[in-house]
């Protein structure tokens, strides 16, 4: 690509890149929420939508609405712009854009191996797949002998996805290399994070604890170590005070009503970083921040089209707002 | 005054629509299209508006027309154009309509249920057939019975050494299926991991492509069939099968039972066939009844839709049981709505008449032409470029003739120009048979939509090209050339290019050619050098033309608006500026038109050259004994040339000019934002002094209400 990437970028991307914005334009305001969050019916909230970049997109759907069909077409509109991307994208975004969906295929994969481990047949699992991350051989992953195995190597297979993904974007170079490697770095921290709390009071040891962190995030080599050690949710946490925007995250998390769950503090966090990507220009980043940030508009539509459907709207406004 | 000079006075009406007559008004008013309404609740929740569940019902029976269009499309039945516009329906036959659709709607699902088991099942049929049928053509290639292909299958998979060993003794199992095309290398790799090399896979493209059950598309398959040993592995292969939705198919490993098979699965797949037919027929029948009827039913759902969405930016007053509407008509469609509102309310039966009641107000009405089928396609031109503001000067007027003639001034040919004049009458003429049959080439629309303007550009070219005397590209000799050459037919003979000298060989009796361009020049040499120089000075007029227009049209507006400030800070410079620089050319124009004459042709002044030379105030000046006058001039004792000074004092003139229309550009950008802003200021300051003054006025209990006054005259 020669010295200075961003001058040629939109030779091969440039059309992308203002595609990718353009949806990005079409994100939920804080003020759709508002009105979103005062629907009494799935049908009002379908009203609404309707007035937003959605349009149509339940148009042909009889009433009365289900929150499931909501979501099966929420998904279905990120993936028909998904594929778009994809199907009109050159190399290196081509590659980029299938890390992408790699993650989707890893997840789908625990999804289904999760299920054939608990009995379930897999015609009740396919639909429950990310459509994003369908490919033709998943639907055969139960011929597996060993599907314990293949869980645990599984998430293996995930750490060296994310490393792999992070030395991508790191060799891109320029401002993909900046937005990306600190979405993934947070991502992987994220995820060490994640995986020590679940692990309290599992039979999980902590050297298998340590082989499942990935090591491409700000608090590896001394961070993961300091978690390996820990032994209960305040050591996660002085772990947390010693990086400066980990620390942050774990103030005012509590279970009593008003504050936030660590999870919720992560997405919110992920939000602000991914918004963030849209300030650069000519580079990938921005298609991953728009799967992202689309990701987190899907899950707000549906736990507010889940309160509303099951009258209980006390938790309604727990969604994260976007812009 | 006529609408098209001006944008229709509008006037803003308040509306009391009575609520049992509401729906029926503004169907009326719909129908009529003079109105505009104004959204009263821009605040509102499209779901907390009032009449938010008429129109989920209305999205509801959009969506199921949808439903029986796209079946209708399916069926490649086309839906009829009647041409027909029925009215609204009264909002009580919507509960018939709904009740319509759901009836159509829930009939053609079943049909349509009933129609996929089926197509299903013949599906499966028609593949366990050619499952069959390849199978059995399998085997046969491999010899006679089953046993011979399981050998050969065994020698593939099994080692030579053990076969020779082990042969009889292990038994292969096979199963057969159908497979997608697309799927077959996943398939096939995926197999041969899975069970690490040791099936044996064969298979088979199906011909013929097998139908959709669901779209009725086109699907292309295969069948496999795949050799394995042993229990563990055939399971493994099974769940492979299942994972890839390949269809496995009971296949007997005899060869009699096979056919027998074969021969049991043809007559089933016959009887469906008929069934099928039936199937199809009734759902036939069914869309039948919907086609004709289908485009009314979408009609007026949409207009009850739109009724529905009109009434929810009206105001409701609860008092008076009564919904407020706001509207924008024109001040001349005043008498229609009336009459359109007393006609609602009487449909509706009811017996209060809803009110129609003038309002005054400072907001800018919308700008609305009134246009027909004829001016129709100019406004929409002038629109490309931006809309008039209310009451302006309306352009179109003037593009009727001077967007025809400006093309024409172009293309100025008679031939071709009387064939797209012929074109454009084609359309005029058969305008309401070629509107009925709607199409939807869009290029064709684009043609059909200008036809008037074609026709025109047409009639204007044939204008022009008898100017140019361009018919085809050739000249017409109409009337006889004016220039009658006396060379001796030797001469003629031995030299190729002779000058025709206008002094001699000019027929000043007759005077020029009585219309248009003289033929001869057809045949002369500078021909195109002799068109160019007459067409760019022809442009030139007229695009100036057509410029100083616009800059009238502008100081009519400021007339009309009262603005006596951009009379002064506009339209003055603009129109000094443009006479000083572009009118001086078109008059230089002129004047090189009618003073060079044949005797001095060699001191006509170059008038390209002349007006560059304005700007960098560079003269070549005569020599002193040239005295301006055309008469024999010998321009070695003159001095004179193309680039000389032409007429006494030119440079002078010239220069004031040029300072007249350079001191115009500050005039015209420095001097009007200034005045506006110190306008503003003083508005600002006005403002602030009565606030002041009132405040202190309530403080000291309106004491002094001199300076109060005296501030509101100030």
């Amino acid at each position: 690509m020669g010295s200075m990437p961003e001058m040629y970028f939109n030779i091969d991307h440039g059309y992308l890149e203002g595609l990718v914005r353009g949806f990005k334009a079409g994100i939920l305001k804080q003020g759709d929420y508002l009105n979103l969050v005062q629907c009494e019916t799935l049908d009002d909230l379908k009203l609404h939508l309707q007035s937003t970049d959605y349009g149509n997109f339940l148009a042909n759907e009889p009433s009365p609405l289900s929150v499931s069909v909501i979501d099966d077409k929420l998904k279905e509109k990120l993936v028909i712009e998904f594929q778009h991307l994809r199907n009109q994208c050159l190399e290196p975004l081509a590659s980029f854009l299938d890390f992408i969906t790699y993650s989707y295929m890893i997840d789908n994969i625990i999804l289904l191996i999760t299920g054939t481990l608990h009995q379930r047949p897999i015609n009740e699992l396919i639909p429950k797949c990310h459509p994003l991350g369908s490919f033709e051989q998943m639907e055969a992953i139960h011929i597996a002998s060993t599907p314990a195995e293949l869980y645990n190597a599984l998430h293996t297979l995930l750490i060296a996805y994310l490393e792999d993904f992070y030395s991508f974007c790191n060799e891109m170079g320029g401002a993909t290399a900046d937005v990306m490697c600190e979405a993934l770095q947070f991502e992987a921290d994220r995820r060490a994070f994640i995986i020590t709390i679940n692990s309290f009071g599992t039979e999980l040891s902590k050297e298998d604890r340590a082989k499942l962190y990935p090591r491409c995030g700000r608090l590896y080599p001394d961070g993961l170590s300091l978690l390996a050690k820990a032994d209960d949710y305040d050591q996660v946490r002085a772990v947390a005070d010693c990086y400066g925007g980990y620390r942050e995250l774990f103030e005012g998390v509590g279970t009593n009503p008003g504050d936030k769950t660590l999870e919720d503090r992560f997405f919110e966090q992920e939000v602000k970083l991914m918004k963030n990507a849209f300030m650069q220009q000519y580079h990938f980043g921005a298609f991953y921040a728009y799967v992202k940030l689309k990701e987190q508009e899907n899950r707000n539509i549906i736990w507010i089209s889940e309160c509303v459907a099951q009258r209980h709207r006390a938790k309604i406004d727990s969604y994260i707002p976007i812009f | 005054m006529g609408s098209v000079f001006r944008s229709a006075e509008m006037s803003l009406c308040q509306i009391f629509l009575q609520s049992e007559a509401a729906y029926t008004c503004v169907s009326e008013l719909g129908e009529l299209g003079l109105v505009q309404f104004k959204d009263l609740n821009p605040d509102v929740n499209a779901f907390q508006r009032k009449f938010v569940n008429e129109i989920l019902r209305c999205d509801e029976m959009e969506r199921k027309l949808r439903y029986i269009d796209k079946e209708l499309k399916k069926d490649d039945m086309k839906i009829p154009d009647t041409g027909e516009n029925p009215k609204a329906p009264a909002p009580k036959e919507m509960v018939d309509l709904e009740a319509t659709f759901e009836k159509i709607e829930s009939e053609l699902r079943e049909v349509n249920t009933n129609a996929e088991a089926l197509r299903r099942n013949y599906l499966e049929l028609s593949e366990l057939k050619e499952v069959l049928k390849k199978t059995q053509n399998f085997f046969a290639e491999h010899g006679e019975g089953h046993h011979t292909i399981v050998d050969d299958a065994q020698n593939a998979l099994v080692h030579d050494e053990m076969a020779t060993t082990s042969a009889t003794a292990v038994q292969l199992g096979f199963v057969a299926g159908v497979i997608p095309r697309e799927k077959v290398p996943a398939f096939e790799r995926l197999l041969w991991f899975a069970c690490r090399g040791n099936v044996f896979l064969r298979i088979d493209e199906i011909a013929k492509p097998l139908e959709d059950p669901v779209t009725g598309d086109a699907i292309f398959k295969c069948v496999f069939i795949i050799f394995f040993q042993g229990e563990q592995l055939k399971l493994r292969v099974r769940k492979i099968c299942e994972g890839f939705r390949a269809t496995l198919y009971p296949c007997p490993e005899s060869s009699q039972e096979r056919s027998e098979m074969l021969n049991g699965v043809s007559t089933r797949l016959e009887d469906l066939n008929t069934v099928l037919h039936q199937t199809e027929d009734h759902r036939h029948r069914v869309l039948a009844n919907c086609l004709k009827e289908i485009r009314n039913w979408i009609i007026k759902v949409k207009k009850i839709k739109a009724i529905y969405h009109t009434l929810n930016m009206c105001n409701f007053d609860v008092s008076h049981n009564s919904l407020i509407a706001e509207c924008w008509t024109p001040v001349s469609a005043l008498e229609n709505v009336q009459q359109a509102l007393s006609h609602g309310t009487e449909l509706s039966g009811s017996t209060v008449p809803s009110i129609l009641h003038r309002m005054h107000t400072k907001e800018t009405p919308p700008t609305f032409f009134h246009t027909n089928k004829f001016t129709k396609v100019f406004q929409s031109i002038v629109h490309s470029y931006g809309i008039a503001s209310y009451q302006e000067v309306n352009p179109a007027l003037y593009t009727i003739i001077t967007f025809p003639f400006l093309f024409a001034v172009m293309f100025g040919d008679l031939g071709h120009g009387f064939i797209m004049f012929l074109f454009g009458l084609w359309m005029v003429v058969m305008e309401k048979k070629l509107m009925s049959s709607k199409s939807d080439n869009e290029i064709w629309n684009m043609f059909f939509g200008g036809r008037y303007i074609i026709m025109l550009m047409g009639l204007f070219s044939v204008y022009t090209g008898f100017i140019y005397n361009d018919a085809f590209s050739k000249s017409l000799n109409m009337f006889g050339s004016s220039w009658h050459p006396n060379y001796s037919e030797p001469l003629l003979d031995s030299v190729e290019t002779l000058v025709l000298d206008p002094e001699y060989e000019f027929d000043n009796v007759t005077g020029p050619y009585p219309f248009g361009l003289d033929p001869i020049w057809q045949a002369s040499k500078n021909k195109i050098t002799f068109t160019n120089s007459f067409k760019m000075k022809l442009s030139v007029i007229l695009g100036i033309g057509q410029m100083l227009l616009g800059v009238m049209l502008s100081l009519v507006n400021h007339i009309y608006f009262r603005n006596p400030l951009n009379i002064f800070t506009e339209f003055i410079p603009e129109i000094v500026f443009l006479l000083c620089l572009f009118g001086y050319l078109v008059g230089l124009i002129f004047f090189k038109w009618a003073t060079f004459t044949v005797h001095c042709s060699t001191c006509a002044p170059s008038l390209l050259i002349h007006f560059i030379n304005m700007f960098l105030f560079s003269y070549t000046m005569p020599n002193d004994n040239f005295n301006y006058q055309c008469d024999h001039t010998n321009p070695k004792l003159t001095g004179c040339k193309a680039t000389t000074v032409f007429y006494r004092y030119q440079n002078y003139a010239q220069i004031a000019l040029v300072l007249g229309a350079v001191l115009c550009i500050p005039i015209m950008l420095c001097i009007k934002p200034f005045v506006l802003r110190a306008r503003h200021n003083r508005k600002i300051r006005r403002a602030d002094n009565l606030q002041a003054v009132s405040q202190s006025a309530l403080i000291h209990h309106e004491e002094y209400p001199e300076e109060v006054k005296q501030i509101l005259i100030f």
